[in-house]
């Protein structure tokens, strides 16, 4: 009796789980005093819903099946906005890659001209003057272009 | 069908298999939700999530663990998921001033008139408890099982289980009014 008195103290006492559980084994579960001011299985399944009360009202396989099918279509659609979202990042990257080739390509070729071509020849080869003018007066010309240049210079003067 | 086979066969796709796990454990896995949510409604959204997770999860089941103990734990975590927006909801309500309207456990669901929980064992009891009490009443679960399902050492289990039957029996005593009419 005594003994029950000091378990129920040391209960009381430190309220740390470990050590009520320790006491709970070594005392209470073997001492049927104690025991006795708990309830027993009977009577706390009495008071329990027990499986055969707890008929479910709704077809929650059916449920169950259908969450599980949208879940799936959704991880389908997941999977595809994915893709499309992979595809469309990538699409965007090709898309900026060929506008830097672009770009680059044309910054680089801007300056670019092969010898023997247009900027190259001689200004009367792409310059061509039948008559020059000056006050309504037949004038001499002179075509000029620096070398290494696009500029074309034309030179009249009245004839003397 | 052993257990075993179903979950092989679920794990291969096959639907007809988990068909019958939920057949196999809707009854059991009810009981528990209403004993630790008190309230059927609850309890149904509760095992309906319970399987999803179930199926979702069933890859990361192991096999050395008992199937129903894993069971029960994903369940009681759904429960206590329940437990906490119903207490989230109930602290707005109570926030906007208003009357709360929403299913207590001393105002179980009326969509189906079967038995309910009685409101001093959800008042008294926690949920730790309630869940410790059901195993051992319903399921004949040692201690050391009911920490498996708790996720807690067997001593933790060992005290919700004691408080659990000290406050039933205290109950039980008083003579109850709403334990007397169950």
């Amino acid at each position: 009796m005594s003994r029950c008195k000091m378990f129920e103290l040391f209960y009381a006492l430190v309220p740390l789980k470990p050590w009520r559980g320790l006491l709970i084994r070594r005392h209470i579960e073997e001492c049927p005093r104690c025991l006795a001011g708990l309830a027993s299985r009977e009577a706390a399944g009495s008071l329990l819903v027990q499986e055969r009360e707890a008929n479910i009202g709704r077809p929650l396989w059916t449920e169950v099946e259908s969450a599980l099918v949208e879940d799936s279509g959704g991880e389908m659609m997941k999977d595809r906005a994915l893709q499309s979202s992979v595809m469309r990042r990538w699409g965007w990257a090709v898309a900026t890659a060929f506008l830097v080739v672009l770009i680059t390509g044309f910054l680089l070729l801007k300056d670019f001209r092969p010898e023997g071509t247009a900027s190259a020849a001689a200004a009367p080869a792409r310059f061509e003057l039948e008559y020059v003018r000056v006050g309504g007066q037949p004038a001499n010309a002179v075509v000029y272009q620096p070398q290494g240049s696009d500029m074309i210079i034309v030179w009249a003067a009245k004839r003397p | 069908m052993d257990e075993q086979e179903l979950i092989a066969g679920c794990l291969r796709g096959s639907m007809e298999d988990f068909r019958m796990i939920v057949e196999r454990y809707t009854p059991p896995a009810m009981a528990l939700a209403m004993n630790i949510l008190g309230n059927r409604d609850d309890a149904e959204d509760a095992c309906q999530e319970l399987f999803i997770q179930v199926y979702r999860h069933l890859k990361s089941y192991d096999k050395d663990r008992s199937f129903k103990n894993w069971v029960y734990t994903i369940l009681y975590r759904r429960c206590l998921d329940h437990l906490k927006k119903r207490r989230r909801s109930a602290e707005l309500v109570k926030k906007m001033g208003r009357e709360t309207v929403l299913a207590t456990p001393s105002n179980p669901g009326h969509s189906h008139p079967s038995r309910s929980l009685p409101s001093d064992l959800l008042e008294q009891l926690t949920a730790k408890e309630r869940t410790a009490l059901c195993l051992w009443a319903n399921e004949g679960y040692t201690a050391q099982e009911i920490s498996e399902v708790l996720r807690c050492s067997a001593s933790t289990a060992r005290v919700y289980l004691f408080q659990a039957r000290k406050k039933i029996k205290t109950l039980l005593e008083q003579g109850h009014v709403s334990l007397q009419n169950v």
